[in-house]
């Protein structure tokens, strides 16, 4: 279907990703996924589709959401990012890096999700224990299981992030 | 998911307005994690939606009065909740709840009046928020009602709201002394869908438990009070004899369901267990 009329069922929007403003337009029945691939970015993957297994997570004005059930149309002005935001200066973060050392990951289907959730979890808890880790992450699934790999990688990435 | 009209009202008011209609697949979301998941599944297909997310800030807030009571804005996300001062200090269950119920990103979307208002008997605080003596107030533009929790489910799935009526708020009354405590028994993760759920709160006075409210969940069509068990409670002093006798009158009082997380037989045992696990918990709150 062409996309060149507005609609009830289309809404222009605009948003920033990733610190650039966009403008879009969107159909209420598609998913946050599902804008974001127009966009070029395939980071943020529908797995379970259902909000189980985090390897669609999007942070969303700053929270942490399940891109497969976010409505695009919702993300109007809102500030949008992906893994693909490298920040500013285009280097790997404290949290990618510990990940890389402590190989945790195999297929790697999963770490945009759990880099984006570690970010979150350090953010919350700058010095989270194991039972901390563990809730918080567990709403992400990693089907090569490097869960204990990822649990060293957050511990690691918490230490690096104190410099 | 088939293309719908997405209606976004600025005002509690207009919302409610958009709800006056004889189509009974327009809805209304606050975060949309569960109503999204049954349109992916084809089982529910609406012509319009209006989402909530744009009215007044203020049904998002919680109030906390002196004596502890709580009013809740139905569309506080359950992450907000969770970081209320006054909700930890004064319903402590209601965090130790959200803990395992779904994960972060959902938390962080999900409303209470949304996860209230679905009438899934899996959901976690339906349960908690019985046991707390909690009330739903609800809006509609012919007014405003409050409900009991115990009266807001009529069946699986089904509530005592009608299709133009929302919950605005909340009401946790004070807990003035009484200990609470849920339990959730999951066969896959520990924040998976409950098999059961099971909500204890109790008045106690000394070592004597003066009132007992018992609430089991996910094993049947929608939370329910546990009489029988609750009467074995009432004036008595817990040894493993009462608590013994607690689980026998739950197991014997309510029918429960079999699915895919477990037979009928396997979920009464479980009911059996967790009453007595329950009431230790909440002894130790």
């Amino acid at each position: 279907m062409a996309k060149t009329s507005m609609s009830a069922t289309h809404k222009d929007i605009s948003f920033t990703l990733n610190g650039r403003p966009v403008t879009a337009l969107a159909g209420n029945h598609q998913n946050l996924v599902e804008l974001l691939q127009e966009q070029g970015l395939f980071g943020a993957r529908e797995s379970c589709a259902q909000g189980l297994c985090g390897c669609c997570t999007v942070i969303v004005d700053g929270n942490a959401v399940s891109g497969c059930l976010t409505m695009a149309t919702l993300v109007d002005g809102a500030d949008v990012r992906t893994i693909e935001d490298t920040g500013a200066d285009g280097k790997l973060d404290a949290v990618q890096q510990a990940f890389i050392e402590t190989g945790a990951f195999q297929c790697g289907f999963c770490t945009p999700g759990f880099i984006l959730m570690t970010r979150q979890l350090l953010d919350e808890h700058p010095n989270p224990d194991e039972d901390q880790i563990r809730h918080y992450l567990a709403g992400n699934l990693c089907r090569c299981a490097a869960y204990t790999e990822i649990i060293k990688a957050v511990k690691l990435a918490a230490k690096k992030r104190k410099g | 998911m088939i293309p719908f009209e997405l209606a976004e009202p600025r005002t509690l008011k207009s919302a409610l307005k958009l709800l006056e209609t004889d189509d009974p697949s327009v809805r209304a979301f606050g975060g949309g994690t569960a109503l999204i998941l049954m349109m992916k599944a084809g089982v529910f297909q609406p012509t319009r939606l209006v989402s909530l997310r744009g009215i007044e800030k203020r049904y998002a807030k919680v109030a906390s009065s002196k004596d502890g009571s709580l009013r809740i804005g139905a569309l506080t996300t359950l992450s907000a909740l969770g970081r209320v001062a006054a909700v930890k200090k004064s319903a402590p269950v209601i965090i130790d709840t959200l803990r395992t119920l779904s994960n972060v990103r959902v938390r962080n979307v999900a409303t209470l009046g949304g996860h209230l208002a679905h009438g899934d008997p899996h959901m976690d605080l339906p349960p908690v928020l019985m046991a707390l003596d909690a009330q739903v107030v609800t809006a509609a533009v012919s007014g405003s009602r409050t409900l009991a929790m115990g009266d807001l489910y009529t069946g699986y799935y089904e509530t005592a709201l009608a299709r133009n009526e929302l919950i605005s708020e909340i009401i946790v009354p004070a807990q003035a002394g009484r200990r609470a405590a849920y339990m959730k028994v999951t066969t896959r993760a520990a924040d998976d869908w409950p098999t059961l759920g099971i909500a204890v709160s109790l008045g106690v006075e000394g070592q004597t438990i003066t009132d007992a409210r018992i609430v089991v969940s996910a094993a049947t069509e929608k939370p329910l009070r546990l009489a029988a068990a609750e009467a074995e409670l009432r004036g008595a002093t817990v040894d493993d004899a009462v608590l013994a006798r607690v689980g026998e009158a739950a197991a014997a009082e309510v029918e429960l369901t079999g699915d895919a997380h477990g037979t009928a037989a396997y979920k009464t045992e479980l009911l059996r267990v967790y009453a007595r696990r329950a009431v230790r918990k909440a002894l130790a709150a």
